[in-house]
């Protein structure tokens, strides 16, 4: 049996625009998209901002009821079997709403953990434990209005774990956390993976996504535009080569003439403090620097690499650039 | 069963004791449970010092009333909103355990806190003023208290649940709160009401309350008919509990629909 299963789910909102006429505009967040998670896998959902990510999770939470297709979780549907399902699914969406904010971490927990009826002995000493996971050992009697963004995330984390569900949806859980809070996410991650936990996790991370995901859907405009193993996704991108090359401050029309270029397959811009690195994915490899160059020309210039594609390529590739 | 009934007394407990807690560390909530009824208390009691205490403790039983109903509407739905705005309401919703008690815990605090505030402070001021309040019947009028406050919060909730369908239902929150002054007789009879209103009257749990309240406080009802009262108090009561259940089912399902469970969709 899989833990999860998605067939033809769609998601509409319905907007409206204007004052004085106005028009019902609608919005198609997710549209028509199907897949399987088998129990104990941790499955990656990838995509851009607004693709339909957060949407599909709170779907699969039963907190929004799909416009059309259907979704279960341990066989359960998530329209019709929601107070079935409940128990034994946790959920953290990113960001650092969904707490309390006038009480502290400690009565944060107490509160769930009665909304989760984790009976009173248990809470007694499971929330300990879940404060020394996260890391929030002696912080966790003060209000979390006092608590730094990463603190929150964490708590958020802690709150997730609290009834120790079967499933877990994890929407950008390391939004916002430091580099080492992020690697510790990380490592409780694979724990949980370890333990036999189902885990769907959304991030914008591709690194991270490489490293601990077992298979990953990518989704745009509300589509899944591919789902495999991430060495299977990079595979994909193994035709190209990715050129990077550093530019002091560059133009938009430099980078459309470059996405122009015949052999240039696709472009993506990082900033990196004062500079960018243009990203471009040709299958000319090496060779393709100097017509890169000319027509950059003009631009002031830093180093010029070539590499093997990532995941992230392969994302980039798949999602159309920057 | 007696583990069903032991998970809903443990959610209402702690959905009380994390709304009193909250609701104690804010400045705007604390001046209404605790400055504002002390000015209402003084005002009330300063106009009356020249009447009789019949007439005073009518007055202040129906004060309080109003006090606890704005408290209530108020309180009680703002909370709801504040929950959507902070995202916990997704969090409530999306656990097991079912909103309609968590709101009944969190409605029952609002409820006790009000009403505890305005007792204390009807009785320091009475007492700074040496104008003391004497009540017809003690036993019965504390039996009507705790009934009415089971009144308010099964009232309470459903008032709370029209928050989680519409979410900017607080726009409309102002034209419900003289309606049931008026219709409840909180502050005078409703026979001073065009007739056509009565039945309205009579389906509202709180009229039954204040029937109770200033019949035991004054002694204008016998004994049987402060118990009537009472009966249909806790008769009304039940049959808005029983409504919620199913009002609650539909409320939700409609937010889920809607996506209308948190601000940002």
């Amino acid at each position: 049996m899989n833990a999860i299963e998605v067939k033809d789910l769609k998601r509409q909102f319905k907007t409206t625009i204007g004052i004085i006429k106005r028009k019902t505009k609608t919005i198609v967040a997710v549209d028509g998209i199907s897949f399987d998670i088998q129990n104990g896998e941790l499955f990656g959902l990838l995509g851009p901002n607004g693709a339909g990510k957060t949407t599909t999770i709170k779907m699969l939470t039963t907190l929004l009821i799909p416009t059309s297709g259907s979704a279960r979780i341990m066989n359960f549907d998530v329209v019709r079997d929601a107070d079935k399902i409940r128990p034994k699914i946790g959920f953290i969406f990113g960001g650092e709403r969904g707490l309390y904010w006038r009480l502290s971490g400690f009565d944060n927990l107490r509160y769930f953990a009665s909304l989760y009826y984790v009976d009173s002995e248990s809470a007694k000493k499971k929330i300990p434990e879940l404060i020394e996971l996260v890391g929030l050992q002696g912080r966790e009697k003060e209000k979390v209005e006092g608590y730094s963004r990463g603190m929150r995330q964490r708590l958020h984390i802690a709150r997730a774990l609290l009834h120790d569900p079967e499933i877990l949806f994890l929407d950008e859980p390391t939004m916002g956390l430091d580099p080492v809070g992020a690697r510790n996410l990380r490592m409780t991650i694979r724990n949980l993976q370890s333990a036999k936990k189902t885990i769907l996790l959304t991030t914008h991370y591709m690194f991270e996504a490489d490293a601990l995901c077992e298979r990953i859907a990518v989704i745009n405009k509300g589509k899944i535009v591919a789902l495999d193993t991430p060495d299977k996704l990079k595979r994909a991108v193994q035709d190209l080569s990715i050129v990077e090359i550093e530019v002091f401050g560059i133009p938009p029309e430099y980078i459309e003439k470059i996405r122009a270029m015949k052999f240039v397959d696709n472009v993506a811009v990082e900033s990196r403090d004062q500079r960018q690195v243009l990203l471009v994915q040709t299958s000319k490899g090496p060779s393709a620097i100097s017509e890169l160059v000319e027509a950059l020309n003009g631009l002031r210039l830093g180093k010029i690499v070539t590499r093997e594609p990532t995941l992230e390529d392969a994302y980039v590739r798949l999602v159309g650039g920057a | 069963m007696f583990k069903k009934l032991q998970n809903i007394l443990r959610i209402i407990g702690m959905s009380f004791e994390i709304e009193m807690r909250q609701n104690l560390t804010d400045g705007f909530v604390l001046f209404g449970i605790v400055i504002q009824p002390l000015i209402v208390a003084f005002m009330a009691l300063w106009m009356l010092k020249d009447k009789g205490p019949d007439y005073a403790i009518y007055v202040v039983v129906g004060s309080a009333m109003t006090g606890l109903w704005t408290t209530l509407l108020f309180n009680g739905g703002n909370s709801i909103t504040g929950e959507r705005w902070t995202g916990t309401l997704e969090s409530l919703v999306g656990s097991p355990s079912s909103l309609r008690v968590v709101v009944f815990g969190k409605v029952l605090a609002n409820v006790t806190q009000s009403l505890l505030s305005m007792i204390g402070c009807y009785i320091l001021i009475s007492l700074v003023m040496g104008y003391p309040l004497s009540l017809s019947n003690p036993l019965l009028f504390t039996a009507s208290v705790v009934f009415t406050v089971f009144a308010f919060v099964c009232f309470g909730v459903i008032i709370a649940s029209l928050f989680i369908l519409i979410p900017d239902f607080q726009r409309l929150q102002n034209t419900l709160e003289f309606p049931v002054y008026i219709l409840c007789g909180f502050l005078f009879p409703i026979a001073l009401l065009p007739g056509w209103t009565t039945p309205l009257s009579y389906i509202l749990s709180p009229y039954w309350a204040a029937r109770a309240l200033h019949g035991a406080a004054q002694g204008t009802l016998d004994t049987n008919q402060i118990l009537i009262s009472m009966g249909l108090l806790v008769l009304f009561s039940v049959m808005y509990l029983s409504v919620s259940g199913i009002l609650y089912r539909i409320v939700l399902r409609k937010a889920r629909v809607d996506g209308t469970l948190n601000t940002t969709g």
